[in-house]
């Protein structure tokens, strides 16, 4: 065990793979020489060589097209998006290529694309965003969100191991804020929920950075016992696990820092809508980002995202229904 | 809706019985969601009121203080009469003149909810509406057999919450110690009750008392007889699939034709007076699960097609379902067909739907070894899918070989021209 940061943890989960599996490459832009823009693949040219750490031009379609014509042959390609805001210009070859290449031609497309995610620090309208339910609406691509460094890791190298093609949505925010012990070597984070604190009372559902904020805010209401559930994979999504604590708790607050519209909370309340409908003892409540651009002011974008505050007032407001 | 004045100048407004439905003279108020002293908004349901099938809520029409309930539950009254006084003038929180006493009683009631005492169905909080229970109280209450209305709530405005409903439990177990059996299973809606000592009685919901009061009313009155033919139902299956409907619509064409054929089955007996009707005005049974049953009708039935029948009885069918049936949907039916088939019964003896002199049943399709006969007149056992068509029919209306000859007329239009 030794102690890695949230993006240690990435880099981590890379080297051992790029070691372990040859076919392993990695794309992006300024991924190689400058070791990317948040230094994540930082020094990993230097050891496993330019042909396998690849600088491409800024074209994120070129990008993805090339990585899923390497995966259909065979290779297990590790694409960077600098920011997840910049997937859409690669969305063509994601869900309309990669994502039905299964379906049309039995081709299995084992493609890992990393998307640093998320605001918080004032980043503004194109370098904040959290997309990860555009993708979880197209069929065949899979889509993982970790809150911690061991699950960064985990996650991450179970990514490249699958043969479908997986978005891997790391939150920038996390990168240097979350420090822990991550087992050595290879291991798999499996795509499933995770509880972060067990509870009776009602449930916290979130996933990336919300799952600290929703552990923060409820860490202590009034001794109320709250359950904190990490969702980590969002395609699949862990129904069995939500199902499982909103029968318990018969309470469910869903925390978002994407837009709320057609947010991943709107799926988990729709399912338990659906499945627990009889276990509910209050309204299912969201707390998720406005459906507004993120904003470059601070004090602005506090108030489009989910502050702990807020997800506290939540809380207690159903406590209390 | 309508109200007494409109004048800004007086202060108060009446609710009355509303029209329904052009055939429809009175109502039944069923609930009352407001008492005397409850603050009302406007367009806020104030009651629930019932014709003989169709529920319905009424609206306020103006925002203020209820003054008075002048019809009790249950009390049956003439369109247009007035059910409830509403103060305008009244502000919320206070009482209005007029009304201390109710006003002093609710806020009483109040006050004791917010104390946490048990309230029986004081109406705690909440400006004395009707209590509302969540998913997973009602369905804790309903394994337990817990009544509600003597929990105590807890939760905002004295709402009853899951832990106030555990710990009622929790002390009756702890009574009870003798009592405690394994592991509640968690009794289904649906389920027969078995434990001994869990015994529900309740009373018959309005549907049930109407379903109830009507059939045995037709007992009574008519003289039932029923009489049954085979059908075989190759071409209607044919034709179904083509319609891509169940085989309902198109035995209804082949009754519509049947009836222009006997118009004697499309009538009406009252006392002496037997009508008989220009219209084929077509009544479809369609089941509400277990609550009940209610039979919405094709008005001029005869003037649609197999495809115009089928769009009919699914947006009816949808309707009664969602409760979106209005009086005028229920009314005026001259024959009926029922079709509990759909759950592999083969032969019923319908009760006839007063004042109709006949109901058609369409039975289980069922695939059977028949007689048949080839072009050259040669005799061979075929496979066929098979149904009974069970015909109850008035007897002070009408004799067997009608009813036989009508069935004979629906057995040949599915048979040869479905």
């Amino acid at each position: 065990m030794s102690e890695m940061t949230y993006l240690q943890a990435i880099s981590d989960g890379l080297r051992e793979e790029l070691r372990a599996d040859e076919r392993v490459f990695l794309m992006g832009e300024d991924i190689a020489v400058l070791g990317g823009a948040f230094k994540v693949t930082d020094g990993l040219a230097a050891e496993f060589g330019r042909e396998r750490v690849i600088d491409t031009p800024l074209a994120e379609s070129a990008i993805v097209g090339t990585a899923i014509g390497a995966a259909v042959v065979g290779m297990r390609p590790v694409c960077e998006m600098q920011f997840a805001d910049f997937i859409s210009c690669g969305f063509d070859q994601l869900v309309n290529v990669a994502g039905k290449m299964h379906y049309r031609q039995r081709l299995a497309v084992p493609l890992t694309i990393r998307l640093p995610s998320g605001g918080g620090f004032s980043g503004g309208p194109f370098h904040s965003q959290n997309p990860e339910a555009w993708f979880m609406h197209a069929p065949g691509l899979k889509v993982v969100a970790p809150a911690t460094a061991s699950d960064a890791k985990g996650l991450l190298i179970a990514a490249i191991h699958d043969p479908n093609p997986v978005l891997f949505f790391e939150h920038k925010h996390l990168y240097r804020r979350i420090k822990e012990d991550v087992a050595p070597g290879r291991f798999e984070t499996p795509f499933a929920a995770r509880v972060a604190r067990e509870g009776r009372d009602l449930t916290v559902v979130a996933y990336g950075a919300m799952v600290w904020s929703a552990l923060e805010a409820t860490a202590d209401l009034d001794g109320a016992s709250i359950e904190v559930l990490d969702l980590r994979s969002l395609v699949p999504l862990d129904e069995r696990a939500i199902l499982h604590s909103v029968r318990k708790c018969s309470k469910l607050v869903i925390v978002d820092e994407a837009n709320a519209t057609c947010a991943a909370g709107a799926q988990v309340a729709a399912l338990v809508a659906e499945h627990a409908f009889e276990h509910l003892d209050g309204p299912v409540v969201r707390v998720a980002t406005p459906d507004v651009p993120i904003a470059f002011s601070p004090p602005l974008e506090r108030a489009l995202l989910p502050q702990v505050e807020q997800i506290k007032e939540a809380c207690r407001e159903l406590l209390e229904y | 809706m309508s109200s007494s004045n409109t004048e800004r100048a007086l202060p108060e407004v009446l609710v009355s019985m509303p029209q329904m439905g052009v055939s429809v003279a009175e109502g039944t108020v069923a609930v009352w969601h407001k008492r005397a002293g409850d603050w009302v908004q406007k367009d806020e349901i104030i009651c629930e009121i019932s014709t003989d099938k169709i529920d319905t809520d009424v609206p306020s029409p103006a925002t203020g203080r209820v003054a008075e309930l002048l019809v009790a539950e249950d009390e049956t009254v003439p369109v247009g009469t007035p059910l409830a006084r509403i103060a305008t003038d009244a502000a919320p929180g206070e009482a209005h003149p007029d009304e201390q006493d109710a006003a002093t009683a609710g806020a009483a009631a109040a006050d004791a909810g917010a104390a946490g005492q048990a309230t029986p169905d004081a109406g705690a909080g909440q400006g004395g509406a009707r209590r509302v229970y969540s998913p997973v109280v009602q369905r804790i209450a309903a394994e337990h057999g817990i009544d509600l209305t003597t929990v105590a709530g807890t939760g905002r405005g004295g709402r009853v919450r899951k832990q106030d409903v555990l710990a009622v439990l929790a002390t009756r177990d702890a009574a009870e110690p003798h009592d405690r059996e394994p592991p509640a299973p968690p009794v289904r809606a649906d389920a027969e009750p078995a434990a001994p000592g869990r015994d529900r009685t309740e009373p018959l919901s309005r549907m049930r008392r109407a379903i109830a009061e009507h059939m045995t009313r037709s007992l009574r009155t008519a003289a039932h007889c029923t009489t049954i033919v085979e059908a075989d139902f190759s071409r209607v299956e044919q034709e179904r699939k083509r319609l891509r409907s169940s085989p309902l619509p198109i035995v209804a064409r082949a009754v519509i034709d049947a009836l222009e054929r006997h118009p004697a089955l499309n009538a009406t007996l009252e006392g002496e007076l037997l009508t008989r009707h220009r219209d084929i005005n077509l009544g479809i049974a369609v089941s509400l699960g277990e609550r009940g049953l209610i039979v919405p009708v094709i008005h001029r039935a005869q003037e649609l097609s197999v495809e115009g029948l089928a769009q009919r009885i699914r947006d009816l069918a949808r309707q009664a379902r969602e409760d979106g049936l209005t009086p005028d949907d229920v009314r005026g039916g001259t024959f009926t067909i029922t079709s509990p088939g759909s759950y592999g019964a083969i032969i019923s003896t319908p009760i006839i739907n007063q004042p109709q002199v006949a109901i058609l049943d369409l039975e289980a399709i069922v695939k059977r070894p028949v007689v048949v006969a080839d072009s050259d007149g040669n005799d061979a056992i075929a496979v066929r899918p098979i149904a009974h068509l069970c015909l109850s029919w008035d007897h002070r209306a009408l004799d067997g070989a009608l009813a036989a000859q009508f069935l004979e007329t629906v057995r040949g239009r599915l048979e040869r021209e479905a």
